[in-house]
């Protein structure tokens, strides 16, 4: 900012004139009147008393003048005033230079006037900082004057009780009145001044508070403001003293009160400047006879434009007085754009004058309060681009001038401006500038859905010129802009000896370019320190220090340049940025050498060594190293001086590789250390003494010592080896001896060291540091190295060095091979596990246990048996271990210390019930050696608590095992349950006992009766210790009875072999209300049957006893509706009256019944019949019962018929409507027939497997598939998932089914859209089944229809979507029917022959199939035009082959069969159609697939397909 | 419209902020570019972890210094692209620079799985040819509405060491 009159930048404020406050012209009326001669009786003050208004003014001046500093950066507009304390006399500056009276006035100008030739402006000055200074300082828009009004002294003598001296009175009023007229006329006097300039006059009289009480002030104020003529508004305070919280108070309102005259006065002001530019403007047009001639510049008074700058910027200003900043950045626009007009040509302003100097200068402070205005705007990117396009312009103006770039005045100028405007940011950011962080917009902060918006902002961009950032950046680029003025500079001190080549040259001269950059630098350091967020680690401020401390080089102050570059160098270091390190080690090396630090220069040389670039830099750098080490002694003599090249770049190469990753205890490693040197760097002159190589804790390092190679060859050999042996533990005595080398490298070549090591103790190995000493004179400098460290990734790819003629190289893969670990011997141990498989439910079943110790260590033995959680639905299942119980883990099962060659046992049990399948036990054997402890303690614990990792130190081993168990039902029920009828009549309807809960009724329910046939269905014989009914009755059903009720010893004598079955039989008495009958509600079984069995063991022994529990069925009672049930006795006697019963039961829930009764007797019966004929019952109503008797007499012995019985409903059926028209006519129909039920034969059954299962579900089918993967997976998988959504067309599919997967290829290939649904082919849901009764699958459902068979269905694609390309059977109705040919043969030939070589067991079979594929396939191959079936095109002979070409794996896995063996480019054929996409998108995972197609390699699947080969059968 | 968006180098920088390449489309002055990447990196620390925490690889204008403009993305692996533009006074629209990010970030692909060997000094040499293949000396992409080709690298191909 200095570099700029202040004038030109503060921002302005409207000026107050204080006058009054005058600390020496105080205190009070004594001097502020004259004294009186008449006043004897008023004391004089006391100079010890403290005068109240002596204080006040003081405080006055102080809050006064702290109401608001002059400051460059002021964007609040507070109507707060520039106060200046002046004296009362203050006289304005004239207005002209002549008197008013002068009759020359009228033409004359002011004194700054370029119209004025004693104006410093004349003839054509623009603008002057003294014209600002004139409004600042000289002339306010506000005179406030201060006064002390006059008061009477108190008198004191007097008693308040006298009356008034009206002697006394009278003198006092005469006294104020004069002192008041006085006082007036000074304010009048003033008042003239003021009102010359139309500046605003206020008075403040400061009174005492007692006077403001005063009655008599009123009269005295009006008299004084009447007499010295002040306005009526805002002209007259009177101010008592008060503290200074009120002073402010006072202060904020005087100037509330003032500032509109404040900016009046202004704008009466910019009204004058505007008239006078309207004047001008009008004028200009008549006189454009342009210019005086050049030459005559002397006189040449002010152009039309510069009087356009001159009006504007004297309105910007007065516009900026009165706070208006939009209306002064205008005004200061049009004022810049007329200058840069007038800069525009050199007539009107001739370069490096005076008037151009100013004019620029005005110019660029224009440009900072434009850009200082916008700012406060908060527009960033226009006060930005008005000061970009500022320098720009200039920038190229200097190139007309001859001051373009190469001259350093353009710097010197461009710098300034970076300054300026780095100032004013810095002087905005200490108030109310913010910098804005120029992040791009985040999708994450923005809300859902605004991404369009995002995208509009990003596609808007910004220019990156126009971002604003923190002043640190642009005082960097002034010191930037400073050191290429400093280089013109002394470049053109260089050219121009001694010659003044430019006129600034002498000024420049005396500049100190260094400390002014080194100022610059250091304040955009500290800007950047204090931007700087804590989470980065202040690159940019090290960058700047950098340049800090490259100009403190320049300026030859090393000892603080290379304090920096230390710590500069750091963090490059770290962070490898090599290529700035590069310079900055240089510069550094430089200073050292400036100051003469040896052992700097050479830890600093050995550092660029390894930094170098090629190999004539490294061999400089060498022989500088050389000439330092030889002329030099170093400063502590004796000590190494070591170089720590840790963090850079290091001198050699190291690479240590072990050959393997592990060792044995006492096994030898081997390990190759590699040294070399980079390609690009010549070590060959680096006086290398010796290498040491250390290793871990515990061995004596290796030395290396120089021994120049004598033999000419080897010296040459780009990789030499050196051997060193076993590495010598520190346990032995003898220190090994030192090694010779040859130590010298040229670029790339290479030291092997190659050596063993071994241990006694388990733990890690390695190589710790290889230590390089080089030795020359006096000097001994330490290099240490870490192995494997490189200049380059690609050299540390870990080699071993196989052999030397020639050079081979093998490479290790491994990751690590920089240590090998050393681990104990595993232990020799043997486990077996022995178990009866399979395992049954519910049985404990024991599995042993059985570990030998084979290892000549005493181990001992921690067994963790852990059960997988198993897949199967509805199993449970747990483990007994020692006493443990858990269904999932048991740990630490111990089996003591096991002596070699011991073996221990242990027995688990493993309890599954539920459901049969597999279960998983995981086993792990824990062991640890024993030896260490048993043998001696000391020796035991030291090896452990040395070594760094605890656990290779124990000797401990685990080895786990997994056993897989499978498990089957040790019995299997089925339930045969029937339903009989009632025959309790139906409580009445009000009977009270219904609603009490312990009622039984079973008049809805009846009875059922469960015939239980359990099969022992245990691969082994089982034997059958005792069975039970146990009851669990429930609200709904109680066990009446059971067969087994009956003692039941003895019964179960003998083994149960697979298959054998026993019975139960029991009754059930079922108790529901009607409505649960209704809801059709399930009643559970009330009880389980319980056996208790053993298995037989092979050895005739038995198994431990086991409890199975079957629980009874639940059971559902059929619905009735109307329902007459027959009691007729069994047997008759001839001629024996026989009564016989008929119940009618209306069981429907809501309609009553009209029933009649005919008793047909046919002449053949052979009863006569006493009763009932032909009647009709009285009405039914919902739940009741009517019972009706007959007498028969039979006469007839023998089987004979009861007569028939006939009950019908009799119901007005209404005919079904056949649509309108047709007249309801009732029908009086016979009514329906209602069944007659013989109670004696009352079975309504169903049939129930297994318990736990529903009585109502259908008997499973065999060859359960409880295991299949349930879907698709991999490719298979995404095509499914792309296929959920709802399409007309429903594909059902099993995703293994090769059939599936050709109806699968053709939709995709087609890109029909359909829905993939799944079916379990051996599940089949019932949804399913409605639909395609016949359940096959593939099958399709097209518009409610079921389609099936998988070339039907792919044909149906073809002709139902004919629409979707591609085709897949040829138009030619020849070539059509030779594909279908062709699929036939596929058909018949191929697939039959495939599936019998899959099921087949016995080779002889295998053989057959196998051959007989070769030929079918071979027949097809011939037909194959290529790359496909028919040409060109993929079509459905492809199709119908590529599932079973996409399985061939498993045959090629475990049939032997080999697709080259079918010939007639079959293989290729395959490998077209398995890689097909539609193929790829419909196969599953391999190991998916696999398991279903185990069922077949076994020949136990259970498919169609599958039966169908096995008997022989086409496949369906 | 701006014009056609300029390049005047690019640096890849590994999640360790070691440099792995600094590639310069103009002769001279490699090492200004090295500062300029290094500097970035505090920018883009900032930007990452600072308070204002983004999870958006694309960062945006980081600074302008001297004659450049600087503009990060970080890709999900952390590997760090400083892009310096010649600061020209145009506006420089985010989208194009986006656009060329991922497509820079692409190349460095076959350095994520050998982040840990980055670690040490700097890519194989292998890698580094693989890296500076994907970079043509000219790029020319059809901008999103097809109006228009825009020039990304209009710069003289150089190979760096």
């Amino acid at each position: 900012m200095n570099s700029y009159p202040a004038e030109l930048l503060v921002q302005l404020a409207p000026v107050m004139f204080v006058a009054g406050l005058d600390p020496a012209v105080l205190p009070t009326s004594t001097s502020n009147t004259p004294q009186s001669p008449g006043q004897s009786q008023s004391p004089p003050p006391t100079p010890t008393k403290h005068d109240p208004f002596q204080s006040l003014i003081a405080r006055l001046r102080d809050v006064l003048q702290s109401q608001r500093k002059a400051a460059i950066w002021a964007p609040e507009r507070t109507r707060s005033f520039q106060m200046i304390l002046v004296d009362r006399n203050v006289r304005f500056p004239p207005r002209k230079l002549v008197s008013p009276e002068d009759p020359a006035y009228s033409t004359a100008h002011s004194p700054l006037s370029p119209l004025t030739p004693s104006s410093p402006l004349y003839p054509d000055g623009l603008i002057a900082p003294i014209w600002i200074r004139k409004h600042t300082a000289l002339l306010p828009s506000v005179f406030v004057l201060f006064l002390r009004l006059f008061e009477p002294p108190p008198v004191h003598t007097r008693s308040p009780l006298d009356t008034p001296d009206p002697d006394y009175e009278r003198e006092k009023a005469e006294e104020e009145r004069r002192r008041d007229a006085e006082l007036s006329a000074e304010v009048a006097a003033r008042k003239k001044t003021t009102n010359e300039r139309g500046i605003k006059l206020t008075v403040v009289l400061l009174a005492s508070r007692r006077m403001l009480d005063d009655p008599s002030l009123d009269s005295r104020l009006t008299f004084i403001r009447r007499q010295s003529g002040l306005d009526s508004r805002a002209a007259l305070f009177v101010l008592s003293p008060v503290s200074t919280s009120e002073l402010h108070d006072f202060a904020r309102s005087l100037q509330d009160a003032l500032y509109e005259p404040a900016v009046e006065y202004y704008t009466l002001h910019s009204k004058r400047v505007r008239r006078k530019r309207n004047r001008h403007s009008q004028a200009v047009s008549s006189y454009n006879s342009p210019l005086a001639p050049v030459g005559a510049a002397s006189a040449r008074p002010l152009r039309p434009e510069g009087w356009t700058v001159r009006y504007e910027y004297k309105m910007a200003c007065f516009a900026e007085f009165r706070g208006e900043d939009e209306v002064a950045l205008k005004h200061y626009q049009d004022a810049y754009t007329k200058l840069m007009i007038m800069f525009g040509s050199t007539a009107i302003l001739p370069p490096r004058t005076k008037r151009w100097a100013e004019a620029k200068v005005l110019a660029d402070a224009i440009n900072a309060k434009i850009s200082k205005l916008y700012l406060y705007n908060r527009e960033h990117s226009l006060a930005l681009s008005h000061h970009n396009s500022h320098m720009r312009r200039f920038a190229d103006f200097s190139r007309g001038w001859g001051i373009g770039e190469e001259t350093f005045e353009y710097w010197s100028w461009m710098a300034r401006q970076h300054r300026v405007l780095a100032e004013l940011l810095e002087q905005g950011s200490q108030s109310s500038l913010t910098f804005p962080t120029n992040t791009p917009p985040s999708r994450s902060m923005s809300p859902a859905g605004t991404s369009v918006e995002l995208d509009t902002v990003r596609a808007l961009g910004l220019n990156p010129s126009h971002a604003l950032q923190h002043p640190g950046h642009y005082y960097y680029m002034a010191a930037r802009c400073t050191e290429s003025r400093r280089e013109r500079f002394l470049a053109s001190e260089g050219t121009s000896q001694g010659a003044s080549a430019a006129p600034g040259y002498t000024n420049e001269k005396k500049v100190d370019h260094l400390s002014l950059i080194l100022e610059l630098y250091t304040k955009s350091y500290e800007v950047f320190k204090k931007y700087n967020s804590t989470t980065s680690q202040g690159r940019l401020t090290l960058w700047i220090a950098y340049r800090i401390a490259h100009t403190y080089y320049e300026s030859e102050k090393f000892d603080v340049a290379i304090r920096f570059f230390e710590r500069i160098a750091k963090t490059y270091r770290r962070e490898k940025w090599n290529d700035m390190l590069r310079p900055l080690l240089s510069t550094w090396y430089s200073c050292a050498q400036k100051l003469g630090d040896v052992e700097l220069m050479v830890t600093l040389l050995v550092e660029m060594i390894g930094h170098a670039q090629d190999h004539d830099e490294s061999k400089s750098l060498q022989d500088d190293l050389l000439a330092v080490l030889n002329s030099s002694v170093p400063s502590s003599a004796g000590e190494p001086l070591v170089v720590d090249l840790k963090e850079s770049e290091p001198l050699l190469d190291t690479i240590l590789v072990f050959w393997t990753p592990e060792v044995r205890v006492g096994e030898e490693a081997a390990f190759q250390l590699s040294l070399a040197a980079p390609t690009s760097i010549d070590l060959s002159a680096l006086p290398v003494a010796s290498v040491t190589i250390t290793f871990s804790n515990g061995y004596y390092p290796v030395v290396l010592r120089h021994s120049p190679s004598t033999d000419d060859e080897a010296a040459y050999q780009n990789v030499r080896l050196v051997k060193i042996g076993k590495v010598t533990s520190e346990d032995e005595d003898e220190e090994p001896e030192e090694i010779g080398a040859d130590l010298r490298w040229r670029p790339g070549e290479r030291l092997v060291v190659s050596g063993s090591i071994s241990s006694a103790a388990p733990g890690p190995l390695t190589v710790v540091s290889i230590g390089v000493v080089l030795a020359q004179s006096d000097w001994v400098i330490e290099i240490p190295h870490e192995p494997g460290v490189s200049h380059g990734i690609s050299t540390l790819v870990p080699r071993w060095l196989t052999s030397i003629h020639p050079i081979r190289f093998l490479q290790r893969g491994r990751n690590d091979c920089s240590s090998v670990v050393v681990r104990h011997h595993p232990h020799e141990l043997a486990a077996s596990f022995s178990h009866q498989a399979p395992a049954l439910l519910d049985e404990e079943y024991p599995i042993i246990i059985d570990v030998t110790n084979m290892d000549e260590r005493h181990l001992d033995i921690a067994v963790d048996v852990l059960l997988q959680p198993t897949e199967v639905d509805e199993a449970s299942q747990y483990i007994i271990f020692d006493d443990q119980r858990s269904s999932g883990l048991i740990k630490g099962i111990r089996f003591g210390m096991i002596a070699p060659g011991v073996s221990a046992t242990k027995t688990l049990y493993l309890v599954g019930s539920g459901a049969p399948g597999d279960r998983m036990i995981d086993v792990s054997i824990q062991s640890t050696s024993v030896q260490a402890v048993t043998k001696d303690d000391d020796n035991a614990e030291h090896p452990r608590s040395s070594t760094s990792s605890a656990h290779a130190a124990v000797d401990a081993c685990e080895k786990l095992q997994t056993i897989v168990i499978p498990m089957s039902r040790a019995l299997s029920v089925t339930y045969d349950v029937a339903y009989k009828r009632s025959k309790n009549a139906m409580p009445p309807l009000a009977d009270l006992s219904t609603v009490e809960d312990d009622v039984w009724d079973d008049s809805y329910g009846g009875v059922a009766i469960i015939a239980a046939r359990i099969e022992c269905s245990a691969p082994c014989a089982l034997l059958i210790e005792s069975l039970k009914l146990r009851r669990q009755d429930n609200s709904l059903a109680k066990v009446l009875d059971s067969s087994s009720d009956e003692e039941s010893d003895g019964i179960f004598l003998d083994e149960y072999l697979p298959g054998d079955e026993f019975c139960d039989v029991s009754r059930i008495s079922l108790s529901p209300q009607e409505e649960q009958v209704l809801a059709e509600e399930k009643i559970p079984g009330p009880g389980d049957y319980e056996v208790v069995w053993r298995r037989v063991l092979p050895g005739g022994g038995r198994g431990r006893q086991s409890t199975t529990r079957f629980a009874l069925p639940t059971l559902m009672l059929p619905r009735d509706g109307l329902i007459a049930l027959l009691d007729v006795p069994s047997t008759a006697k001839l001629h024996v009256p026989t009564p016989v019963q008929l119940t009618v039961r209306n069981r429907h829930p809501f309609r009553s019944a009209n029933v009649t009764i005919t008793l047909d007797l046919d002449p053949s019966d052979a009863f006569i019949v006493a009763g009932l004929r032909n009647g009709r019952l009285p009405i039914l109503l919902p739940g009741s019962e009517e019972r009706l008797s007959w007498n028969l007499i039979p006469v007839e012995c023998g089987h004979v018929k009861v007569p028939r019985i006939k009950v019908m409903d009799v119901r007005h059926a209404t005919p079904p409507s056949q649509g309108a028209g047709v007249p309801n006519t009732d029908v009086d129909v016979e009514g329906e027939v209602i069944m007659v039920v013989d109670v004696r034969a009352d079975w309504r059954t169903t049939s129930a497997q297994n318990a736990g299962e529903n009585s109502v579900a259908i008997t499973q089918q065999d060859g359960v598939n409880e295991n299949i993967h349930p879907t698709a997976t991999g490719n298979a998988a995404k095509t499914v998932a792309e296929h959920e959504a709802k399409q007309d067309l429903v594909f059902y599919s099993g995703w293994f089914c090769p059939f599936n997967q050709r109806v699968w290829i053709s939709l995709e290939e087609k890109g029909i859209p359909y829905q993939y649904k799944e079916v379990n082919p051996y599940k089949k849901e019932k949804h399913f089944l409605d639909i395609n009764p016949k359940g096959l699958v593939p099958a399709i459902e097209y518009q409610g229809k079921a389609l099936y068979e998988s070339v039907i269905l792919c044909e149906f694609l073809e002709d139902a979507y004919p629409d979707y390309k591609p085709h897949l059977l040829p138009t030619d109705p020849f070539e059509r029917a030779h594909a279908r040919l062709w699929i036939d043969h596929t058909t018949k030939a191929i697939i039959p022959a495939w599936h019998r070589l899959l099921q087949g067991q016995t080779k002889e079979q295998q053989d057959a199939a196998r051959q007989e594929l070769y030929v079918a396939q071979g027949k097809l191959a011939q037909q194959v035009k290529g790359p496909y079936f028919a040409g060109e095109e993929f079509g459905l002979v492809d199709v119908a082959n590529a599932p079973w070409v996409a399985r061939e794996y498993i045959l090629a896995e475990h049939r032997g069969y080999d697709n080259a063996q079918v010939g007639n480019g079959w293989s290729e054929y395959v490998e077209r159609l398995a890689t097909r996409e539609s193929v790829a998108k419909t196969t599953s995972e391999v190991d998916k697939l696999q398991v279903i197609y185990d069922r077949y390699l076994r020949d136990e699947a259970q498919s169609e397909a599958a039966k169908a080969i096995r008997a022989g059968r086409v496949i369906p | 419209m701006p014009p056609p968006l300029r390049l005047n180098a690019v640096a890849f920088i590994s999640p360790q902020n070691h440099p792995i390449l600094i590639r310069t489309f103009q002769k001279g002055d490699e090492l200004k570019y090295h500062y300029v990447a290094h500097t970035s990196l505090d920018v883009i620390e900032e930007r990452t972890n600072g308070p204002t925490k983004s999870n958006e690889c694309y960062l945006g204008l980081l600074y302008t210094m001297d004659d450049i403009a600087a503009y990060g993305y970080i890709t999900p692996l952390k590997v760090k692209i400083v892009l310096a533009l010649p600061l020209t006074d145009s506006v420089v629209r985010d989208s194009e620079v986006v656009m060329v990010c991922p497509f820079l970030s692409l190349s460095t692909r076959p350095i994520s799985d050998m982040d840990m060997r980055i670690d040490l000094q700097g890519p194989p040499s292998g890698l580094l040819s693989r890296l500076i293949e994907p970079l043509p000396p000219t790029l020319r992409y059809t901008s999103r509405r097809g109006e228009r080709q825009v020039e990304v690298f209009q710069a003289e191909s150089r190979r760096d060491k």
